[in-house]
């Protein structure tokens, strides 16, 4: 689903934050990427989604090759990734609902396709009470929670997630969590990170680590 | 397909929202660039109306053609024939100098002088209504007509029409690069009117874009917007060349009427004032282009 062959990302600054990373994570798996702040791991998941591009190597996501796709079919590939930004990039001007909904006004969706959609996807993730509220008023899990719901409203194949329990405490942690293993249980493909990696044990899933942009060790599988 | 015209919809209802949201600020903006866009407009009318005015009066300019007072009837009929035979003749008419003399009696002072006059010191003469206005057919019908047998003369105004149309083409050109002056200040202030809204929406749009939206998706609500603001200030500025020209003309109607001109300044035709709309509301589509994709490449170095 998505392959990582020697992948290279430096920034204009000239700040290497990945160096010859190759990592294939299989569709339908679950994925975790473990490793201290500043090791890689944001810029991983946003080569993966399509929104930064690598520097040197190859990322394929879906059997596209994203250093060879124009802007726009790039842009296009991002609507089929669901990102969960660390900084849950909510828009505080509108309601819950209408932050959800952006996906669908992007893609051109129906009006009563777009409403059904949203209330789906909010009470998936248990806010449907919520639609009208405007985001300042939410909790940061409940803030956590209608992100996720804007990044599955396109019932994407791939999920990605930055640092999705940071700033949570255990029981809303708990709570994404379970989101989470309830997407993978349905097939969906789902690359995570983490800087507290027991926050995400009982999640499973294969680990990744990684340190100074480099992969620290061979992946281990767990349960 | 349903999908692109729903994208175009929601595009429209955006920038109609967003235009709605600071109705004075829209509503100045349009009138500021109405303004500038009726200035030369209103110059090219009043180019174009004095123009014709005064082409007007030889729209089919005629031609005297005057015969050697020895011609006979015979050279008169030769004549005739050739000019008739000419391209440039719509109708000819012989004005027998019998008949010159006559008229000139009843319309000048100077029937008494004429009077004591033993022989009639007119020609015969030819009064050629031309097809063109144009000068140069004019000469070259001129040039023509001087060489046929027993013509001795050929008069007509054509340094002077050919004068006014010298000045009507150099005040048109005089008038084109005020336009494009004026064209770029339009640019300007929607293109800052744009930039505006693109800081103030600058969370929306990276968010947008992160989740996939492509630049033509961002631009789309933009480009309705500038579009909007130029079909607004277009018609404005036909409204306010008309109401400038109205009223220019009430106050002609007084000035002129002590002539026999009634000259008037005339009105942008329909074809002209859709032109006028349709280029303000280009120049607001392109303006928007412009400084979003300025903002655009400012987000993708940002990101």
């Amino acid at each position: 689903m998505i392959r990582f062959s020697a992948v290279t990302k430096r920034y204009p600054t000239g700040y290497e934050a990945l160096r010859d990373v190759t990592l294939e994570v299989g569709a339908g798996e679950l994925v975790v990427v473990t490793g201290h702040s500043g090791a890689g791991k944001s810029t991983l998941l946003k080569l993966a989604s399509g929104i930064e591009r690598a520097t040197r190597g190859s990322v394929v996501v879906n059997g596209q090759n994203l250093s060879t796709l124009g802007e726009t079919a790039l842009a296009i590939l991002r609507r089929h990734v669901g990102f969960v930004f660390q900084d849950h990039k909510l828009l505080f001007d509108r309601p819950a609902g209408e932050n959800v909904a952006l996906p669908l006004r992007i893609a051109g969706a129906g009006a009563e396709e777009t409403g059904r959609r949203v209330r789906a996807a909010l009470d998936k993730v248990g806010l449907l009470d919520r639609e009208k509220a405007m985001p300042i008023t939410l909790s940061g899990g409940e803030q956590q929670r209608l992100c996720i719901a804007r990044a599955i409203v396109n019932r994407p194949a791939i999920l990605v997630a930055d640092e999705p329990t940071g700033n949570l405490d255990a029981e809303a942690a708990r709570a994404i969590v379970d989101l989470f293993l309830s997407f993978h249980r349905v097939g969906v493909t789902v690359l995570l990170s983490t800087h507290d990696e027991s926050s995400l044990l009982h999640l499973g899933g294969r680990r990744v680590a990684l340190r100074a942009g480099q992969l620290a060790a061979p992946a281990e599988s767990a349960a | 397909m349903t999908a692109w015209i729903r994208l175009h919809r929601l595009g429209l209802a955006d920038a109609a929202r967003r235009l709605a949201a600071q109705p004075l600020a829209s509503l100045f903006a349009a009138a500021a660039i109405a303004v500038a866009v009726a200035l030369p407009v209103l110059a090219f009318t009043l180019v174009g109306s004095v123009a014709r005015a005064v082409l007007g009066f030889d729209t089919d300019p005629h031609v005297n053609v005057f015969l050697a007072l020895d011609a006979t009837d015979e050279d008169v009929r030769r004549v005739e024939a050739a000019l008739r035979a000419h391209p440039e003749a719509a109708s000819v008419r012989f004005v027998p100098r019998e008949k010159a003399l006559a008229e000139l009696k009843a319309t000048s002072h100077l029937a008494d002088l004429l009077a004591n006059l033993d022989r009639n010191p007119l020609p015969h003469a030819f009064s050629i209504r031309t097809r063109s206005s144009d000068p140069a057919a004019l000469a070259a019908a001129r040039a023509a007509w001087e060489k046929l047998p027993k013509v001795d003369q050929v008069s007509a105004e054509f340094e002077w029409a050919d004068k006014i149309s010298r000045w009507a083409a150099f005040a048109r050109r005089a008038l084109a690069g005020f336009a494009g002056v004026l064209g770029a200040a339009v640019l300007f202030i929607v293109g800052h009117l744009i930039r505006l809204q693109v800081v103030t929406m600058r969370d929306e749009i990276e968010v947008s874009q992160l989740i996939g939206a492509t630049a033509a998706d961002v631009r789309r609500p933009f480009l309705y917007h500038g579009l909007l603001q130029g079909l607004a200030a277009g018609a404005g500025a036909v409204g306010i060349a008309t109401a400038v020209v109205a009223w220019l003309n009430s106050e002609l109607s007084a000035l002129t009427s002590s002539y026999v001109s009634d000259f008037k300044i005339l009105y942008l035709d329909a074809p002209t004032a859709a032109a006028v709309v349709a280029g303000v509301a280009l120049l607001g589509v392109v303006g928007a282009w412009l400084s979003v994709s300025r903002e655009l490449r400012r987000f993708s170095e940002a990101g």
